[in-house]
C-alpha cells in the first residue's frame, strides 16, 4: 500500500539512525506525551510513546472519596469532554443502582453532551490546524464559538470545563429560558460557522496535500487495535454507541452518522469530525424542541449518596471514542472498584503503527488526527 | 463596518510610526550626509574636505542602520495588530497609547534576557550565526536605497551597474548563519531546521531569481536604479503590466487627453491610432517582416503578445513572491523552524540578544523581499497615477502647493520633494505588500518538507523557465521600455 | 493532456488558496471578541472564590459550625474551628479557614451548605504573592452585607429566616435593629416562609444527626456582634 505521499529512500540511500525524543515537553504533543522516535533521515522507523507523565491514579481516587466527591473529580478525567466522562459514571452507577432518570434530565443530558463533543471537537479543529502549521489565523475561529459554548456551560454548570453537570440520577440545575434561548441561537449560526471553516480549510490546496494519503489506518487494524470514535467510523466501521447500542434518548432523536467506505487517511478523520459536529448541531436544536418539562434528579443530591450493591458497566459515545465505566458497588457511600475504559489510550496504542515509515512533520499530523487526550491516557 | 474603530486604529499606529521611523532616518541622513559637511566646508582644509566627503559616503549605510532596528520593530507590531485583526481580536494594546510600544518593550525585554550558550555548543559559531544572518540584510538593501529615494545626490553612491545581482548574492548568504546555528546549537531539532533551511534555500532561489532575472530581460539591465526609472509615469508603465507594453496606450490615451478641444478632436483622434500603430504594428511587422496590408495579422500578433507579457510578467511576480517567502522562511514555508515538528528549529536554543538578532532580521528580510518586488515589478517611487490622469486630477497644483508649503524646508535642505513623494509611494507599496504576506501567515497551513521540494523543483522551476522564453518571445514584437 | 490538467489543477487550486484568504480577511469588518478585561470585568457566572455570606437583612453570620462543608470537601481544604459556648450550650464559631491553594472550585460545598451561608462568589482575581496568603480566615472570607444581597440576588437563594430575637446573646444589642427593622420584618414574613421551605428541603439532603442540632444555634463570635450593633445604630440614624 505505497502511496505516493510514502517517501521511501532505504534501498538506496542508508544512512544512521538517529533517536530523537519528542516531548514531554514540546509544543506539539497536547500535553506531556513523551514519543521516542528512530528517524533514518526524516522518515519515522520506529515509535516508543511513553505514557504515565499525567497519571493521577483516578481510579483509585473513585474508590478513597464518596460517591458525591467522585463526581466532581471525573470531569479531570478528559478535561475536554468532562460531561461525557461525567455521564458515564453516572449511567454505570445507574445500571448498578437502578434508579430512574427523569426524563428532562435525559435530555438535558444528551444536550449538555452534544454542546460538549462540539466545544471537544472545535478544540481539536484549532489545534491540529496548528499541528500543520497554520498557526497565527485560523485556530482562533474555532476558538471563538468555543467560547460561546462554554459561557454557556458556564451558566447551566458554574464552571467552564470542570462542570460537575451530570449527576448520578439526574443532572444538577434546571437551565433558565434566556439560556434556552442562547442555546438556540448558537445552533442557527454556527452551521455558517462550520461553512467558514471549511472555506478555509477543507479544500486548502495545502491541507489536502498533508493529509490526503498519510497515516491510513485499515479498518481491520484498527478493530484489532480498538480504535473507538470518528477515527474508527473514518476508516469505515460502524461504531457509534449513540446508534449501535443505542442510551439514553438518542432512539427518538433523528442524525446521521457519518461513514466511510474506505480505509481513513488523515483527511477522512478530519473531515469526519467536521460532519459530526454539525450532526451534534442538529441533535441539540431536536432536543431543544423536544424538552419536556418536569423533574431534573432521580436521586437526591447529598453528601451521603449511595449506591446499591452490586456491578455494572456502562459507555457512551464521547468525542474521542467509546468512554466506558466499570463500576462495583458494595452499597456505602463510596465505591469498591472503578475501572475506566479511556478511549485515548487505546486509540494512542496505534499511533506506532501509523507513524511507520512517514516523515517527521507528519508524526504531528497523523497523531493530532487520531485526537489524543493525554489525562485521559494517563487517567 | 462593525470593526471601522479597529481598523482605524491601525491605520493612526502605522502613520504613528511611520512618521516615527522616517523622522528618525531623516534626521540622522541630514545631520550626518548635509549638515556636518556644510558646517565642515567652511574651514577649507583637505582634511575638512575629506571628513565631509566621508559623512556624506556614509550616509546611506547610517540611514539603513537607523532604519532596521526601527522598522523591524513596527513590522511585528503591525504584523500582530493585522493578524488581530484578521482573527477578530485586539491585539497588543497596552504598552504605551494602544500598544504603541509593545514591541520596543519586547525589544528591551529580549536584550535584558540572560544570554544562554547551551551545554556542547559550539560557543563561537553559535554567537555568529545570528551575525551572519543579520549582516547581509544591511548591506544587501543598499542598492535598493538608491532606487526608492529617486536618485537623490545623497544615495547615488550605494547604487551598482549590477544591483539585482549583488541584492540577491547578499540574500542568499544568511541562509549560511541558519545552518551555522543549527548546527552549532548541539540540539537535533536545530540541525534538522538548519540543514531544512539549506535545501530550501537552494531549491527556492532558482524560481526567485528566474523570476527576476525575466524582469531584468524586459528592462535591459541590472541596475535597479535604471529599472525604476524606466518605469516611471505611471501604473500602465510598470513591470507588472508588462514592463512598458501599454506605454503606447499610455501615450495615446495622453495625447487625447492634452488635445481636449473640440476643433482638434478629429486630429487626436487620428494621432490616438496613429500612436497605436507606431508603437505596436509597425515593429511587429517589422520583426515579422510583414508587409503593406497585413497589419491585421501584425495587429493581432502584437495584441497577443502585449497580454502573453502581461500575464507571464504575473506569473513572474507569483512565482517571485512564493521563492521569496520560501527564502525568508515565512509561513506557508517556514519548515527551517516549523513549531510542531522542530519545537522551533534552528534558534531552538537561541535567547536572549540573538534570538532577538535572528528575529530583528527575519522581519528585515521580509522587508527587503518587499521593496525588491516594490521596485521590479511596482515601479518603485513612482506614483501610480499616469501623468495624463494626474493632470485632469489637478496633480501638478497640489504639487506646487506643497513645494511651496515646503519652501523654507526646501532651502535648508531638509527636504527633497521628489525624494519625500517616492519615499511615500515606496512605502506604500511595500507595506500593501507586508500586508498580504500578514494575510496569508493568517491563512496557509505549512507544506511537509518532500511536498516542498516537489513543489519546488517540479513546478516552480519549470514554470518558471517557461516563463522566461515566453517572455524573451513576446519581447520580440512589443516594444519595451521605448525610449528610455 | 499532462500539461492541461496540470493547468486545471494550478488554476483550482489557486482558487482555493483565494477563497481561504477572502474568508479571513473578510474576518477584519467583524467586531472584535476580545474582552478588554481589566478595564471590563466579566460578567462571569463561574464557581469562584469562597466566601461566607452573612444575612443580608440583619448581617447575622450565617455559619453554625455544622462542618458539612468542612467534610464533604474533596480536597480537604477548609479548617472550622468551632467550641461549645459554656453559656448557651451551643456551638460557637471560633475560626473558618480555607485554603484557596488547595480548593478546587467544584462547589460541592456550597451545596450542602445548610443555611447557605458559603458560597462560590463569581470574583477569580485572587493572585497573591505566597501560598500562605492563599489561607483565608474567617475575616477575610465574610461576605459584607450588600455583597451578601448581590449574592443571594444573583444566585436566586431564597433569603434565610431571621433568627429568633430570643436567642440572640445579647439582648440589648439585638433589640436596636429589631426595632429599626419591623416593617421589613412584615415585609419579609412571606419570604420567611419560603426560606423555612427551603431550610425543610435541605434538612432532608442533609445527614440529619449533625444538621438538626445547630439549625437551632445561633452563634456569632463576639467581634460578629460589635459590627451587627454598629450597623444596627447606623440604621436607627437613617
Amino acid at each position: 500500500m505505497a502511496t505516493d505521499t510514502e517517501v521511501d529512500l532505504t534501498p538506496r540511500l542508508k544512512t544512521d539512525e538517529m533517536l530523537i525524543n519528542m516531548g514531554p515537553q514540546h509544543p506539539a504533543t497536547h500535553g506531556v506525551l513523551r514519543l521516542i522516535l528512530t528517524l533514518d533521515g526524516e522518515i519515522v522507523r520506529h515509535t516508543e510513546p511513553i505514557l504515565g507523565h499525567l497519571h493521577r491514579a483516578q481510579e483509585w481516587q473513585g474508590q478513597n472519596r464518596t460517591w458525591f466527591q467522585y463526581q466532581a473529580l471525573i470531569d479531570r478525567v478528559d478535561y475536554l469532554s468532562g460531561m461525557f466522562t461525567s455521564w458515564a459514571m453516572a449511567r454505570a452507577a445507574e445500571v448498578v443502582d437502578g434508579c430512574e432518570v427523569p426524563e428532562r434530565a435525559e435530555y438535558l443530558r444528551v444536550m449538555v453532551s452534544e454542546m460538549n463533543r462540539i466545544t471537544s471537537h472545535l478544540l481539536w479543529l484549532g489545534t491540529y490546524l496548528i499541528d500543520l502549521g497554520a498557526m497565527f489565523g485560523f485556530p482562533f475561529y474555532p476558538f471563538r464559538e468555543r467560547e460561546k459554548l462554554l459561557e454557556l456551560f458556564e451558566e447551566i454548570a458554574g464552571q467552564r470545563m470542570m462542570f460537575n453537570y451530570i449527576r448520578i440520577g439526574g443532572v444538577m440545575r434546571n437551565p433558565k429560558d434566556a439560556w434556552l434561548s442562547k442555546l438556540k441561537r448558537f445552533t442557527e449560526e454556527f452551521p455558517d460557522r462550520v461553512d467558514e471553516y471549511e472555506a478555509i480549510v477543507t479544500q486548502n490546496p495545502i491541507f489536502l496535500k498533508r493529509t490526503k494519503g498519510v497515516g491510513i489506518l485499515r479498518k481491520e487494524l484498527g478493530m484489532d487495535y480498538g480504535i473507538t470514535g470518528p477515527s474508527i467510523r473514518a476508516s469505515g466501521v460502524n461504531l457509534d454507541l449513540r446508534r449501535t447500542k443505542p442510551y439514553s434518548v438518542y432512539p427518538k432523536l433523528k442524525f446521521d452518522v457519518p461513514l466511510n467506505d474506505r480505509d481513513g487517511d488523515t483527511f477522512d478523520r478530519y473531515i469526519f469530525r467536521i460532519r459530526e459536529m454539525r450532526e451534534s448541531n442538529e441533535i441539540i436544536k431536536q432536543c431543544l424542541d423536544m424538552l419536556p418539562q418536569g423533574e431534573i434528579s432521580g436521586k437526591k443530591q447529598i453528601a451521603g449518596l449511595r449506591v446499591k450493591a452490586g456491578e455494572g458497566f456502562a459507555a457512551v459515545e464521547s468525542p474521542r471514542g467509546t468512554l466506558g465505566c466499570y463500576i462495583i458497588s458494595n452499597g456505602s457511600d463510596r465505591a469498591y472498584r472503578i475501572k475506566w475504559r479511556n478511549p485515548s489510550f487505546c486509540n494512542l496504542s496505534i499511533l506506532p503503527e501509523l507513524l511507520k515509515n512517514h516523515p517527521i512533520a507528519d508524526v504531528m499530523a497523523i497523531f493530532g488526527s487520531i485526537d489524543v487526550i493525554l489525562p485521559d491516557v494517563d487517567r | 463596518m462593525r470593526n471601522g474603530a479597529e481598523i482605524l486604529k491601525l491605520g493612526t499606529l502605522t502613520l504613528v510610526w511611520w512618521c516615527i521611523i522616517f523622522g528618525a532616518v531623516w534626521a540622522a541622513c541630514y545631520i550626518v550626509g548635509i549638515l556636518i559637511p556644510m558646517a565642515l566646508t567652511s574651514y577649507e582644509s583637505d582634511a575638512a574636505r575629506m571628513t565631509a566627503e566621508t559623512c556624506r559616503a556614509l550616509t546611506p549605510i547610517l540611514s539603513v542602520l537607523v532604519f532596521i532596528p526601527i522598522n523591524a520593530m513596527f513590522m511585528v507590531l503591525f504584523e500582530r495588530r493585522g493578524l488581530a485583526i484578521f482573527t477578530v481580536r485586539l491585539g497588543p494594546n497596552r504598552v504605551g497609547p494602544d500598544g504603541y510600544l509593545q514591541t520596543a518593550a519586547d525589544a528591551v525585554k529580549l536584550l535584558f534576557k540572560e544570554d544562554i550558550t547551551p551545554r556542547g555548543a559550539d560557543a563561537f559559531m553559535f554567537t555568529l550565526a545570528p551575525i551572519v544572518f543579520f549582516a547581509p540584510s544591511i548591506f544587501g538593501a543598499m542598492p535598493l536605497l538608491a532606487a526608492v529615494t529617486n536618485y537623490h545626490e545623497l544615495f547615488q553612491i550605494a547604487n551598482l551597474p549590477t544591483g539585482i545581482f549583488f541584492i540577491l548574492a547578499a540574500s542568499s548568504v544568511p541562509v549560511v548563519g541558519i545552518v551555522m546555528g543549527g548546527w552549532a546549537s548541539n540540539n537535533k531539532y536545530s540541525l534538522v531546521g538548519g540543514l531544512r533551511s539549506a535545501a530550501q534555500a537552494i531549491s527556492y532561489e532558482i524560481p526567485l531569481v528566474l523570476s527576476l532575472v525575466t524582469v531584468c530581460l524586459m528592462a535591459g539591465t541590472l541596475d535597479v536604479v535604471q529599472i525604476a526609472k524606466q518605469q516611471s509615469g505611471g501604473i500602465l508603465n510598470w513591470n507588472i503590466f508588462g514592463g512598458g507594453a501599454l506605454r503606447g496606450l499610455d501615450q495615446a490615451i495622453s495625447l487625447k487627453f492634452s488635445s481636449s478641444a473640440p476643433a482638434l478632436q478629429e486630429l487626436s483622434k487620428s494621432s490616438f491610432e496613429q500612436v497605436l500603430k507606431s508603437v505596436y504594428l509597425e515593429p511587429t511587422a517589422q520583426a515579422l517582416g510583414l508587409g503593406a496590408g497585413q497589419e491585421g495579422l501584425a495587429g493581432i500578433i502584437a495584441a497577443f503578445a502585449v497580454v502573453l507579457l502581461i500575464g507571464s510578467i504575473w506569473i513572474a511576480y507569483g512565482l517571485y513572491m512564493t521563492g521569496a517567502c520560501a527564502e525568508i522562511n515565512r509561513i506557508p514555508f517556514d519548515l527551517p523552524e516549523a513549531e510542531s515538528e522542530l519545537v522551533s528549529g534552528y534558534n531552538t536554543e537561541y535567547s536572549g540578544i540573538k534570538f532577538a538578532i535572528f528575529f530583528l532580521a527575519e522581519f528585515t528580510n521580509l522587508f527587503i523581499v518587499a521593496s525588491i518586488a516594490a521596485v521590479m515589478f511596482f515601479g518603485g517611487g513612482d506614483c501610480p497615477v499616469p501623468a495624463w490622469l494626474g493632470t485632469a486630477l489637478g496633480g501638478p497644483q497640489i504639487a506646487s502647493v506643497i513645494n511651496q508649503a515646503l519652501t523654507p524646508l526646501i532651502e535648508i535642505k531638509l527636504v527633497d520633494p521628489p525624494t519625500l513623494f517616492a519615499t511615500i509611494w515606496v512605502i506604500l507599496k511595500v507595506y500593501s505588500i507586508v500586508f498580504f504576506a500578514v494575510l496569508i501567515r493568517g491563512t496557509l497551513p505549512r507544506f511537509r518538507i518532500d511536498q516542498l521540494m516537489d513543489f519546488g523543483w517540479k513546478r516552480l522551476i519549470p514554470l518558471s523557465l517557461i516563463v522566461f522564453v515566453l517572455v524573451v518571445y513576446a519581447r520580440e514584437f512589443v516594444n519595451v521600455h521605448v525610449g528610455t | 493532456m499532462l500539461a492541461l490538467s496540470l493547468v486545471t489543477r494550478a488554476k483550482d487550486s489557486l482558487y482555493q488558496i483565494c477563497r481561504g484568504l477572502k474568508t479571513v480577511a473578510m474576518h477584519t469588518f467583524r467586531e472584535p471578541i476580545t474582552q478588554v478585561y481589566p478595564d471590563k470585568m466579566p460578567d462571569t457566572n463561574i464557581r469562584g472564590r469562597l466566601a461566607l455570606a452573612v444575612n443580608p437583612e440583619t448581617s447575622e453570620h450565617l455559619c453554625i459550625s455544622c462542618r458539612q462543608c468542612e467534610r464533604v470537601c474533596p480536597d480537604k481544604c477548609i479548617e472550622i474551628t468551632a467550641h461549645k459556648s459554656p453559656e448557651t450550650n451551643k456551638l460557637e464559631l471560633i475560626e473558618f479557614k480555607i485554603d484557596h491553594g488547595l480548593c478546587m472550585f467544584c462547589g460541592l460545598c456550597a451545596e450542602v451548605c445548610p443555611t447557605s451561608c458559603i458560597i462560590n462568589t463569581n470574583d477569580f482575581e485572587m493572585s497573591e504573592y505566597s501560598r500562605e496568603a492563599l489561607v483565608y480566615d474567617l475575616r477575610k472570607l465574610t461576605l459584607s452585607q450588600e455583597e451578601s444581597r448581590y449574592y443571594f440576588d444573583r444566585k436566586e437563594i431564597p433569603l434565610p429566616k431571621p433568627k429568633p430575637a430570643k436567642a440572640a446573646p445579647a439582648a440589648a444589642g439585638a433589640a436596636k435593629p429589631a426595632a429599626a427593622g419591623k416593617p421589613e420584618e412584615a415585609k419579609s414574613e412571606s419570604e420567611a416562609k419560603v426560606a423555612d421551605a427551603k431550610a425543610a428541603d435541605a434538612k432532608d439532603a442533609k445527614e440529619v444527626k449533625q444538621a438538626d442540632e445547630p439549625e437551632k444555634q445561633t452563634a456569632a463570635p463576639e467581634e460578629k456582634e460589635e459590627t451587627e450593633n454598629k450597623e444596627g445604630s447606623d440604621k436607627s440614624k437613617d
